[in-house]
């Protein structure tokens, strides 16, 4: 059933994934389960293949609803047997930057590798992420620019975690951001795309 | 040799006296480098120009395009903007769902050209002359019912997908004739297609979808003896084939996300590359050192006694001296 879930998932189909999941809930499957073994393999999978270049974002979107519909069923059964997310990503577009195609691409697919998202939306000042990253235990902060005037609002987000002592580590991505860019301002991951993200930010929080 | 003999000659492969070229700009860079831009376009005159739109009725927009604060174009998209000098994004879509589909309103006003004028302009100018057109099927269906919503289109395709679709292209269709039977040079037509590093959508479903429209608007151009330009930006090597098979005669395209090297191979003596050097990177960051050797590079791969239009944007964030030393070094030795 948990494969067949995952392929549900993969293939998009919402309803599909909510019934396997009410089915699975009801032959007793432990939440926890269902999630770690149903739905977040499947989110896994079509991140390979996106990267791979095998799907693109259309059928990203659609497995990424079909995941958040399996959650919801999944997340008052979770909460009740206290299973925590794999992490709290705190995720923004930078001061003066209003896209943010690219970021809620990267926060869906963080929510459906299992991460607890708190998205701050665009054109969001340092001391918001800050606050968010303080008020919710945040492991990691995303932010995102497009632009290059407005890239350099992430040295000052990360400037400002330094100076406010937070023990958070900085991801960035965006089309102008490269690695070097990343490393020029300290910031502790970089990611090219959605599912480099996903990966990036794991292993930042397995570190 | 005129600008315009310049371009035909690159364009058919026919070693023009030098490269020809094209500055496009952001009006960012009118706002903050105006006399480096205004010395840059003395020193270095487009060879290409656009006609303007002659349109007898205005446009009906409300706001301005560039400006910080709400624009909403003639298909009722609403854009929003907080910085001067580029444009901004659609955050509420026209069309959140589809029982508003018979309400989207064809900028008629688009069809009103003051042909004469046109012609008029075309016959003074000595420069090539690109229609006033910029269909864009893909980036309108994505205003309209703003990206998420459109690419959860694609995966699902709703009937009223389609009939968008058909709405959109109609027109455009409509559009390009007018403009094919003036005395312009070239038709234009662009969609963003690529991402940093893979396209958008599936090379299938681009070419089951969107390739028949643009083979249709590069027949409307060849049909009335005009060139088809195209831009596109992003990583789009996977359907470069596609442009070429449907006749595409010049294209723009962000070469520096993809393979150049790979791409000059493939492709160079098959189509036109209209630019342009790296704005992600190069642009705003690289040294004039580092710009003469990716013109070298993109000479290299794409020119085959044509072939090529010195063209970069000088948009957010570049440099000054960068912008003026890509037509520095397209008219240097190759």
């Amino acid at each position: 059933m948990l494969k067949e879930m995952q392929d549900a998932l993969i293939a998009g189909k919402k309803a599909e994934v909510e019934a396997l999941v009410d089915q699975a809930l009801a032959a007793g499957r432990p939440a926890g389960t269902i999630l770690n073994e149903g739905l977040i393999p499947g989110m896994e999978r079509l991140g390979v293949q996106f990267k791979n270049n095998e799907v693109f974002i259309p059928e990203v979107l659609v497995a990424a609803r079909a995941m958040n519909a399996g959650l919801a069923k999944l997340e008052p059964h979770l909460a009740m047997a206290g299973v925590k997310p794999r992490g709290v990503v705190v995720i923004g577009t930078v001061k003066g930057d209003l896209h943010d195609i690219g970021k809620n691409l990267v926060a869906m697919m963080l929510r459906g590798n299992g991460y607890k998202i708190i998205d701050l939306g665009v054109d969001v000042a340092p001391e918001k992420y800050i606050e968010a990253a303080k008020a919710n235990g945040a492991g990691i902060i995303a932010l995102s620019a497009l632009l290059t005037t407005t890239m350099v609002q992430m040295k000052a987000v990360i400037e400002a975690v330094e100076k406010a002592g937070l023990a958070v580590p900085v991801v960035i991505g965006g089309a102008p951001v490269t690695r070097d860019y990343a490393d020029q301002i300290r910031a502790r991951g970089y990611a090219p795309d959605a599912a480099s993200a996903v990966e990036e930010i794991g292993r930042i929080i397995a570190a | 040799m005129t600008s315009r003999g310049l371009v035909l000659d690159s364009l058919e492969f026919r070693s023009p006296e030098r490269v020809p070229r094209q500055l496009w700009t952001l009006p960012w860079a009118g706002l903050n480098w105006p006399a480096e831009l205004a010395a840059i376009r003395e020193r270095y005159p487009d060879d290409i120009v656009t006609c303007p739109g002659f349109l007898r009725e205005p446009l009906r927009t409300s706001g301005l395009e560039y400006e910080p604060g709400i624009f909403i174009d003639e298909w009722g998209c609403r854009f929003e903007n907080r910085q001067a000098g580029i444009i901004g994004q659609v955050k509420v879509p026209a069309l959140r769902d589809w029982a508003g589909l018979d309400r989207v309103r064809v900028p008629t006003e688009r069809l009103t050209v003051d042909l004469g004028r046109v012609d008029d302009f075309c016959g003074r100018s000595r420069a090539f002359v690109l229609a006033k057109t910029w269909s864009r099927p893909f980036e309108l269906l994505q205003f309209l019912r703003g990206p998420e919503n459109l690419y959860i289109d694609l995966a699902e395709r709703p009937a009223g997908l389609d009939r968008l679709l058909e709405k959109i292209h109609a027109f455009y269709l409509e559009e390009m004739e007018l403009w094919a039977g003036t005395e312009v040079d070239a038709l234009v037509f662009a969609d963003d297609w690529g991402g940093q590093d893979s396209l958008l959508v599936s090379p299938a479903l681009w070419r089951e979808m969107f390739k028949p429209l643009y083979r249709d608007y590069v027949g409307i151009a060849h049909r009335h003896g005009k060139y088809a330009f195209m831009h596109s930006d992003g990583h789009i090597a996977a359907i470069l084939p596609d442009l070429v098979e449907i006749g595409l005669d010049a294209l723009n395209a962000q070469l520096f996300t993809m393979d150049i090297a790979e791409i000059g191979r493939r492709f160079a003596g098959q189509l036109t590359f209209w630019g342009e050097i790296d704005r992600q990177r190069l642009l705003p960051y690289g040294t004039p050192a580092e710009i003469a050797a990716a013109v070298r590079t993109v000479r290299r791969a794409v020119w085959r006694r044509g072939g090529a239009i010195a063209q970069c944007e000088f948009g957010i964030g570049a440099r000054p001296e960068n912008v003026a030393a890509v037509f520095e070094a397209w008219d240097g030795p190759a």
